[in-house]
């Protein structure tokens, strides 16, 4: 037993503390990959399909945030179980800005979508703080602190679940986008805006769809948010700005490539976070990085 | 003929009385769109109501929002100034913005009545200000008061601290302080930086299960409270003390059951059982309609209360006057004794409270309780605590 | 361009008109609404070639760091230029890297490079880190009015600029850039040469109103000097005022800080909410921004 185990140290493999200490590296970053691939596959939609620069992308988390804590203060609801409901109001009032205020400007230049979506912003975040107040709300169920071990990892019950459903709600996204005509439709008018039309898909009606389904994913992505973290007026801020830089290095367009986008940037900032010393203060930085070098890299290899 | 000469003493009377009581406007610049900007403007607008009500002297409210940033607020203060004429101004909550308002202070001479602002930074741009009454506890105080908890766990066992800081400048400020005292006091230290409001933190506290800390201190804010408590628990770190030290705790936290056992430090909690604390939250609850966990807000309390004192005393309107009366204001506060003394380091004249208002609070079943110094301790600390 | 000289010259009386009490907040307002404008119109010219950036909230921050930090060694004017410098020569680095890069995909790699450079300079050991950096006032604060002064010149001298370049002929050159890179190179512009020179332009005067910022606000912290909703703004003035005009983001800027004070002391509290929505019905209506409000006649520069 000794012998055996002095000739594993002899041989310079890496001790089981330190495959374990990788291996839960590995699996933080997966979790954590589950909410910034629901919010950024939101954006994607609407980036990507609309070809809306949706600077309020963030304020519809934070709606879905203030929706799971509301229902819970008020009724006691945990708020996984929200999330139906929370996706639900979160389409209308994607529908809603769609017709209101995106359909308007769908031809205008593209600064004057950013102009409106950011006034949009800040009309929504200021509202939430005037009704709601500047103040940080955590609401509270009993798994918020469990953990999952299995073999010397641990699964934290939180971002666990929220990985699973991540995982059933962007299987099913895409399965919509591969399988149904509607679906086909989307990524037809992602891929090109001008051809479907022409083909003879109503584009208002796609557009329609995938604004709303883009509000719906980031309340989705708000309620699971709202338990992690805090339900509070900015909170959708930090998350939208990641969700930005992983459709980019996904490519526009590109709706499947954001999931691997997501894994491989929330797999940097666990590796960053675990063995750089004094990493927690490098993961932004390292994040933007990544994606500089990515993008700069990428599009002088395309020449 | 003795009508006409009662009704001409009446109104010698009452015009005498109407320059007796000694009216003055006061500007309030404070970042009211912040919680604790809020509560502070509450606190002072209820100590004024209380200082109105007494009839001797009369203060008038100018507030303006300082928009929690120098390039608002310098033109906000401006305003206050040229626009509105204050003489007297209570402001200065959060630190960088302080710090930009020294300039246009010293520009425009008022009595600058400084709520909050911590940092050493901002004390050092008022050394050369004799109009600056500072209340709240520096820097270094919070730094002392903090060591003097830790020297207290290290007597109860406490070996290893772990310290995650946010790294912007509330986090930043005191780690080396605090690094090097808790070394010399005896602990093992580890630092870690993090970015506040990101919420993950399993990384770091994976790494530092290695290390198993005794206590896991962090300083951050409110948003940082319950992914470091949850975290800490689903990767089975197990602490003896998890000690938070943010400005303020988000709300629902209490009725949260990961919030057991966590300590942290405040300067005041509405349950301190001062007869002068139970007033204050009594008057608060009849004006406001709630129970404010936010200790600014007895302090724009306290300094509303002690500006009419100072009023009082002087009979007059001239802020020197004013500011040499409130040099002599002895009162009880929700906070405990004020007076105003000059600080540690000497550069400020006036400074209010000191580590003394620091008290340590554990979390328990729904409810904050001090539990340290153990003259204030309304229950027994929890170490190791149940996490 | 008529309008452009009036506001210039405004500003450059305004402290000598009879303000009456107002007078110190609004020269004090003025001053931080200048130089925002003057980050603005550098947004613009940058725009003018097609280069939509998120980085002006670094070269601001930058030039205001290294402006503050070479104040005590040079004095106020060259450290004002040693600021611009610095912004300019990084901005060299980030176009050369970012020169095949369009729309979003460029926007994001300089929002990204804004995001390393804050870090870098909060990490930095000379910065004063996270705790802030203290600046010393213009000249020593030796004169009331030379901070105000200062912001105006980087004013007049970003509006004189950009009045130049659109009067050159590197007006067509941008513009041909913006419209379409490949046919421009086949009209024989130097493409890479224009845009390279747009961002060191566009870079070096966002870094002259960094520094002079960082001496009126006497404090530096990385989260404020580097502030993303500082380039925001830079990118939403221009396309509320009017688009590669020089009208456009000088009144657009002046307007929006105006309306954003005026707001806040009218409304008070949930002032910003107003703000959005102000913004949002201009872009429904005035398309074209606040410009095409003067230019109902027909095409015409300013």
């Amino acid at each position: 037993m000794l012998d055996g185990r002095l000739a594993y140290w002899r041989l310079g493999s890496p001790s089981p503390q330190t495959m374990e200490l990788l291996l839960q590296t590995l699996i933080n970053g997966i979790l954590a990959a589950g909410i910034y691939a629901l919010v950024a596959s939101g954006l994607a939609l609407a980036v990507g399909v609309v070809g809306i620069v949706n600077f309020a992308h963030g304020e519809f988390t934070m709606i879905g945030a203030f929706i799971a804590y509301l229902l819970f203060v008020g009724t006691g609801l945990d708020p996984f179980l929200s999330l139906g409901l929370a996706a639900l109001v979160l389409f209308g009032v994607g529908a809603i800005t769609y017709l209101g205020l995106i359909r308007p400007v769908l031809a205008a230049p593209e600064l004057n979508q950013m102009l409106l979506t950011f006034g949009l912003s800040v009309a929504l975040q200021n509202i939430a703080l005037l009704l709601f107040g500047a103040d940080t709300r955590v609401v509270s169920t009993s798994y918020q602190g469990a953990t999952l071990s299995l073999g010397g990892l641990s699964f934290g019950v939180p971002p666990l679940l929220a990985f699973g459903l991540s995982v059933v709600i962007l299987g099913a996204l895409y399965g919509f986008l591969d399988r149904t005509r509607l679906g086909l439709a989307v990524r037809a008018v992602a891929q090109n805006r001008l051809a479907p039309g022409l083909l003879g898909i109503e584009t208002q009606r796609v557009y329609l769809l995938a604004f709303g389904l883009s509000a719906a994913l980031a309340g989705v992505a708000g309620v699971m948010l709202s338990v992690m973290l805090y339900a509070s007026p900015t909170v959708g801020f930090a998350y939208t700005l990641k969700a930005f830089a992983i459709i980019v290095m996904a490519g526009l367009g590109n709706l499947r490539g954001v999931v691997p986008a997501a894994i491989i940037l929330a797999l940097a900032e666990a590796l960053v976070s675990t063995y750089l010393p004094g990493g927690g203060g490098w993961v932004e930085a390292v994040f933007f990085l990544v994606i500089f070098v990515a993008l700069t890299w990428r599009s002088w290899r395309a020449a | 003929m003795k009508k006409v000469w009662m009704v001409l003493l009446a109104v010698l009377g009452l015009a005498g009385l109407a320059l007796a009581q000694t009216t003055v406007r006061v500007g309030v610049l404070l970042p009211i769109s912040t919680v604790a900007g809020k509560a502070a403007l509450n606190g002072v607008q209820l100590g004024v109501d209380q200082v109105n009500a007494g009839g001797k002297v009369k203060i008038e409210l100018v507030v303006v929002d300082d928009g929690n940033a120098p390039a608002t607020a310098v033109p906000a203060l401006t305003k206050l100034m040229t626009v509105d004429r204050v003489d007297i101004v209570i402001g200065g909550l959060a630190s960088g913005v302080t710090f930009a308002l020294s300039g246009p202070v010293k520009q425009y001479q008022p009595l600058f009545l400084c709520i909050g602002a911590a940092s050493s930074v901002v004390e050092q741009a008022f050394s050369d200000y004799n109009r600056f009454f500072h209340y709240h506890p520096w820097d270094y105080h919070n730094v002392a008061a903090a060591l003097e908890f830790f020297k207290y766990l290290y007597d109860n066992g406490a070996r290893r601290v772990a310290i995650l800081y946010e790294d912007g400048p509330f986090g930043s400020a005191g780690i080396q302080t605090y690094r090097q005292q808790l070394e010399r006091q005896g602990y093992t230290v580890q630092a870690e930086p993090f970015k506040s409001g990101s919420g993950s933190f399993t990384a770091i506290l994976t790494r530092l299960k290695g290390f198993r800390p005794d206590i896991l201190y962090w300083i951050g804010y409110d948003v940082d409270a319950l992914p470091i408590a949850a975290q800490t628990r689903q990767v089975g770190l197990e602490p003896k003390l998890i000690y938070g030290a943010p400005p303020a705790w988000p709300t629902g936290f209490e009725k949260n059951n990961l919030s057991n056992d966590i300590a942290g430090m405040t300067a005041w909690l509405p349950s301190v059982a001062n007869n002068e604390s139970r007033r204050f939250v009594n008057l608060y609850r009849r004006k406001f309609g709630e129970v404010t966990d936010e200790y600014m807000a007895p302090m724009g309390y306290v300094i509303a209360l002690s500006l009419g004192r100072a009023l009082e005393a002087a009979g007059s309107t001239d802020k020197d006057r004013i500011a040499a009366e409130l040099a002599k204001v002895q009162m009880d506060t929700p906070f405990g004794p004020l007076s105003f003394k000059p600080s540690d380091t000497g550069r400020t004249r006036f400074q209010g409270f000191n580590q003394s208002i620091w008290l340590q609070f554990q979390y328990l079943e729904g409810s904050r309780r001090p539990v340290f110094p153990p003259n204030r301790a309304a229950r027994p600390l929890r170490f190791p605590g149940n996490y | 361009m008529i309008l452009v000289g009036l506001l210039l010259l405004v500003a450059l009386v305004l402290p000598g008109l009879p303000l009456g009490e107002w007078r110190a907040f609004l020269l004090d307002t003025a001053q931080f609404a200048f130089l925002i404008s003057a980050l603005a119109l550098a947004w613009d010219l940058l725009a003018r070639t097609g280069q939509l950036s998120l980085a002006h909230g670094a070269f601001f921050g930058l030039g205001a760091y290294a402006a503050a930090l070479a104040a005590p060694a040079l004095g106020t004017l060259p450290a004002l230029l040693v600021g611009g410098v610095v912004a300019g020569a990084s901005s060299l680095f980030l176009g050369l890297a970012t020169l095949r890069l369009h729309g979003m995909y460029f926007a994001i790699a300089t929002l990204a490079f804004s995001e390393v450079m804050r870090t870098l300079v909060l990490k930095a050991p000379f910065t004063g880190g996270a705790i802030g950096l203290p600046v010393q006032p213009a000249f020593g604060g030796a004169f009331p009015l030379g901070g105000y002064y200062l912001a105006v010149g980087v004013l007049a001298l970003a509006a004189g600029i950009s009045l130049l370049l659109s009067r050159s002929r590197l007006h067509y050159a941008m513009a041909a850039t913006r419209q379409g890179e490949a046919v421009a190179r086949v009209l024989g512009v130097p493409v890479v040469r224009v845009k390279l020179l747009a961002f060191m332009i566009s870079a070096f005067l966002a870094g002259l109103a960094g520094g002079v910022y960082a001496m009126k606000t006497l404090f530096l912290s990385p989260y404020d000097a580097f502030g993303l909703g500082r380039a925001v703004e830079a990118l939403v003035i221009p396309i509320f005022g009017g688009l590669y005009t020089t009208t456009g983001p000088l009144l657009g800027g002046l307007i929006i800080v105006s309306l954003e004070t005026w707001l806040r002391l009218r409304i008070g509290e949930g002032y910003l909410v107003v703000y959005g929505v102000i913004l949002v019905l201009t872009i429904l209506f005035l398309p074209r921004g606040l410009v095409s409000l003067f230019h109902r006649k027909g095409a015409g520069h300013a």
